[in-house]
């Protein structure tokens, strides 16, 4: 499952995460972002407990959007230890999006 | 629900008229994307000597040909503009303006009509350079952006763009009348190179050079790596085997787009094998 983030809990959700953690950077008025959206619930579903996965809407956390200076979305970042460890700028098809998860699990 | 086609060719030309009536052939559920002259190539061809069956034939009258062909199989081209193929896994999403289409399989066929790149395009995509400005300018907020423009649909682009950035300039790349909001900042000098560290910085002009936060380049055709995120390409060319398969399961690719020569002939023929290849990953999914 998806589950969106806020600002608040990023830290404790993505930063002091044990897991490996996929964070999708989105907006609603982002096109690309919108078809990526159902790509990146089904391959949560597929990975299952191996990696959490999180949405951040970065309108609404807009500090976030910043201090990983996204410049282009959709952007998904692949956090492991708290560092950052595979980013994906522009729509990716599925397989791309798989493969590269997979390599962090 | 969307209509889900058996293959959605996108372009018009001979590659994909080739693709069209061999899928068609093989009864195959398709739509063909591109315009009604189908190839501004062919109709400015002057003399062709070198398209077997036909000796001295203008691009014109050869294009005739084609036309009366595919009416005769019942073949119609949609005439709408792809802009974006999203591969879901399951599927193709195809954006045309506002509308999408749906298809299991698609052929790349949009032949080779892209200008070149700028010294530092490529490297900064995604770090500041794009090619929707509409699409990612509220990231821009409060800050400076460039336009590169290369026809007149993108000073609606700038004028929109030019609400949320702090500056913007415009960087007109043909001549004529600008339709541009008073905020914006014409700039008349010829685009070189983009700069930057891990982020873009400048516009380096032929004369001079501007500090920008963002830079938006905005062309009439799309290159095929844009096109479809996640095409893999080989210097300009699309990536292909000898089936014309690419490195996306579906997704097949014919004519100029795939590499030399530049030729009726090969593209035709390549959009056999395309239609082909596409027909037989039908019958296995
Ligand atoms: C003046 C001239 C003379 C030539 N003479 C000869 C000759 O004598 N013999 C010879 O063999 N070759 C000749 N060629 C080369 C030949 O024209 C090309 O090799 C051939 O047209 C390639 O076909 P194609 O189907 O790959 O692409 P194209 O013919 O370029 O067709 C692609 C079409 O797809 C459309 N399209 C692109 N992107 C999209 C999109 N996203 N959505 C919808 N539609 C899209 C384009 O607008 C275009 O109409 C000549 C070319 C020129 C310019």
């Amino acid at each position: 499952m998806v589950k969106e983030l806020v600002g608040l809990n990023f830290k404790q959700e993505v930063i002091d995460a044990d897991t490996t953690t996929v964070v999708d950077f989105w907006a609603p008025w982002c096109g690309p972002c919108r078809m990526l959206g159902p790509v990146i619930d089904e391959l949560s579903q597929e990975i299952g407990d191996k990696a959490n996965f999180f949405k951040i809407n970065v309108d609404e956390n807009n500090d976030i959007a910043q201090k990983y200076r996204i410049s282009s979305i959709p952007c998904v970042i692949v956090f492991k230890g708290g560092q950052i460890v595979d980013t994906m700028v522009g729509f990716r098809p599925k397989q791309d999006m798989q493969n590269i998860i997979s390599k962090h699990l | 629900m969307t209509q889900r086609y058996d293959i959605a060719i996108v372009g018009s030309g001979p590659a994909a008229l080739e693709a069209a009536i061999n899928a068609k052939i093989r009864n195959k559920n398709i739509i063909i994307f591109g315009n009604k002259d189908f190839s501004g190539k062919l109709i400015k061809a002057p003399k062709i000597n070198n398209y077997l069956g036909f000796y001295d034939i203008k691009g014109t009258e050869l294009k005739n040909h084609f036309e009366e062909h595919i009416k005769n199989m019942g073949i119609q081209i949609t005439e709408e503009r792809i802009d974006s193929i999203y591969a879901m896994g399951e599927y193709f999403a195809l954006m045309a303006n506002q509308k999408q289409y749906e298809a299991k399989t698609i052929i790349l066929a949009v032949g080779m009509e892209y200008g070149k790149q700028l010294k530092g395009e490529e490297g900064f995509l995604g770090r500041g350079v794009g090619y929707c400005a509409t699409c990612d300018a509220p990231l821009y907020k409060g800050k400076s952006v460039t336009i590169i423009g290369y026809n007149k649909e993108a000073e609606e682009e700038a004028n929109y763009v030019s609400e949320l950035a702090a500056e913007l300039h415009y960087i007109p790349m043909y001549k004529g009348e600008y339709d541009l909001n008073d905020k914006i900042q014409v700039i008349n000098d010829k685009p070189i190179e983009i700069k930057g560290d891990e982020k873009v910085k400048k516009v380096i002009m032929e004369n001079d050079s501007i500090d920008t936060d963002g830079v938006f380049i905005l062309k009439d055709s799309i290159p095929p790596g844009q096109l479809v995120p996640g095409l893999e390409m080989e210097d300009e060319h699309i990536k292909v085997n000898k089936n014309m398969v690419t490195n996306i399961k579906g997704c097949f690719a014919a004519g100029d787009c795939t590499g030399k020569p530049y030729q009726y002939m090969k593209a035709a023929g390549e959009g056999q094998v395309a239609a082909l290849s596409a027909v037989e990953y039908l019958s296995e999914i």
